[in-house]
């Protein structure tokens, strides 16, 4: 499912319900960047067993966050939430170097699931301001992001502890489906319901 | 709904503002008894008089008591509220409120020791959360040998018969750690998170052993350390937010301090394992949802101020 049918959901719902699935390795920074989305405090973040949801009221749309735990253990257990995802958001802990293919491994099994064709993926470089994160382009690399040729994907450097860089929005530029990040510490997410011009 | 409760409730704390001085000041006429008085005669020992105490305190208008709270207050701030120091700093207090209240010594020798008692009880559970709070505001630190030594100390409590393969190795997957470096797992809850592991694992090894085994039922298993971790962070929680007041002012002879806090996690880590196993969970999934029943029925528990709380241990040991 692309974004073009996230605005037909989205049109014939009026709801406006978002079902966004937030994945990637344990200490990755998942609970913490979903209580930043949620507006809520951070700084007594344990690791998650099992997983945690919340719900997200921003701008006259619900979006329902999951948060699955990262440890190995769990990760089997991520395929029984791929169901209905809107939009897949995988995290990466930039500083991790050492777990670095581990995590692209996780990222490329999780492209090839059928459940998950063609769901728009936003990458987030997390934990930018250790002075040994990678930066963005380079993690974007890493990840073979610019193979992706079946979704729209966007990668996007964030501080989740703080929130630099963690608010979303997301605009439909024409026909083009795309996802745009950062505005930093504002609460909404926009998308724009224009009519696309070729379909 | 909502409004109509609101309402109500701004309306009872208007008129028990304007209504109390009145209630008391005739109370005070027909017993002869001021207010702590009457709590103290007349309330059990323990939560229920100790929490009526505190409330009375705090909601008194008087200059006077007003300052023994906030002279009491700053002591905990410098973490000095020590037994040691109980009579430096009670007597005075006592004294002070004794005068205000126009007691008589000599016929209410009564209430002294039994207002004492409350008074320890109330700024030690204040002086507990700050000393909690401090042990959580520390990071786990791997350049640190006495973290490093408590967190291999865990492991030779928990695991004796097997000694761990190396500082970083898949070895902590067995008592639940997320990854093959525990470090990355205290986060939120900082070095208080190991501290209550270590605790239970120190002061109640056949029970922390037979809940380690619990957690690897291969059906029925979880993940002991992360659980554990969460179980810091709902004890940190309600002992914040006041609810763990129920537990440590009704564990006599023990005065709100670290140590109880950690029996508290202990006694809380023993019952989550007994909810967990009886819940027959499918996996580790079920997690948050059998957490938040658990932290429900807690709750409740806490909320009768006559409840105790113990580890039956007796059952573990056959």
């Amino acid at each position: 499912m692309g974004l073009l049918s996230i605005l037909k959901k989205l049109r014939s719902h009026p709801d406006k319900e978002l079902r966004l699935l937030l994945l990637g390795l344990d200490n990755a920074g998942k609970t913490t960047l979903l209580r930043q989305l949620a507006s809520e405090d951070v700084s007594h973040v344990t690791p998650t067993a099992g997983f945690n949801i919340k719900s997200v009221l921003s701008n006259g749309f619900k979006l329902n966050v999951w948060d699955i735990g990262g440890q190995r253990k769990i990760r089997p257990y991520w395929r029984n939430y791929f169901e209905n995802t809107d939009i897949l958001i995988y995290v990466v802990d930039c500083s991790d170097h050492v777990r670095l293919e581990e995590t692209s491994q996780e990222l490329a099994e999780l492209l090839q699931d059928d459940k998950l064709r063609g769901v728009p993926l936003l990458v987030y470089a997390n934990k930018q301001d250790l002075a040994t994160a990678l930066p963005a382009s380079d993690v974007a690399t890493h990840l073979g992001l610019h193979l992706i040729r079946d979704r729209t994907w966007q990668i996007q450097a964030c501080v989740a502890t703080d929130g630099t860089g963690v608010k979303v929005f997301y605009v439909y530029d024409n026909c083009m489906p795309n996802i745009m990040c950062d505005i930093k510490y504002s609460v909404f997410i926009i998308i724009s319901l224009s009519e696309p011009t070729a379909e | 709904m909502n409004i109509i409760e609101m309402v109500f409730f701004h309306l009872y704390s208007v008129l028990q503002w304007y209504f109390r001085p009145f209630i008391k000041w005739f109370l005070r006429k027909t017993t002869k008894l001021c207010e702590l008085q009457r709590i103290c005669y007349g309330d059990r020992v323990g939560t229920q008089r100790t929490c009526n105490i505190e409330n009375s305190l705090m909601l008194s208008r008087t200059k006077d008591v007003k300052e023994v709270v906030t002279f009491l207050d700053a002591v905990v701030k410098e973490r000095r509220f020590i037994p040691s120091n109980f009579h430096q700093f009670l007597e005075p207090s006592i004294n002070i409120i004794i005068r205000v209240k126009k007691i008589n010594r000599k016929i209410h020798d009564a209430f002294i020791p039994s207002f004492r008692l409350c008074l320890q009880q109330i700024w030690c559970y204040r002086q507990l959360i700050e000393e909690v709070e401090d042990l959580r505001c520390t990071q786990f630190d791997s350049n640190n040998t006495s973290h490093e030594e408590k967190l291999l100390n865990l492991w030779d409590l928990m695991v004796p018969d097997k000694p761990l393969e190396a500082r970083v190795s898949k070895d902590w997957q067995y008592i639940g750690f997320q990854g093959d470096d525990p470090k990355t797992d205290f986060r939120g809850m900082g070095l208080l998170g190991l501290e209550n592991l270590l605790y239970f694992a120190t002061e109640y090894p056949q029970v922390a052993t037979h809940v380690l085994s619990h957690s690897r039922h291969p059906k029925y298993g979880y993940t002991y350390a992360i659980v554990g971790i969460n179980l810091t962070s709902m004890a940190y929680y309600l002992l914040k937010d006041g609810s763990a007041k129920t537990y440590m002012f009704n564990s006599k002879p023990h005065l709100p301090d670290i140590s109880l806090f950690h029996k508290f996690y202990c006694y809380l880590f023993y019952e989550f394992d007994k909810l967990w196993i009886a819940s027959k969970p499918e996996n580790i999934m079920e997690f948050s949802m059998i957490f938040k029943k658990f932290e429900n029925a807690i709750r409740t528990e806490l909320a009768d101020p006559a409840s105790v709380f113990r580890i039956n241990v007796e059952v573990d040991t056959i």
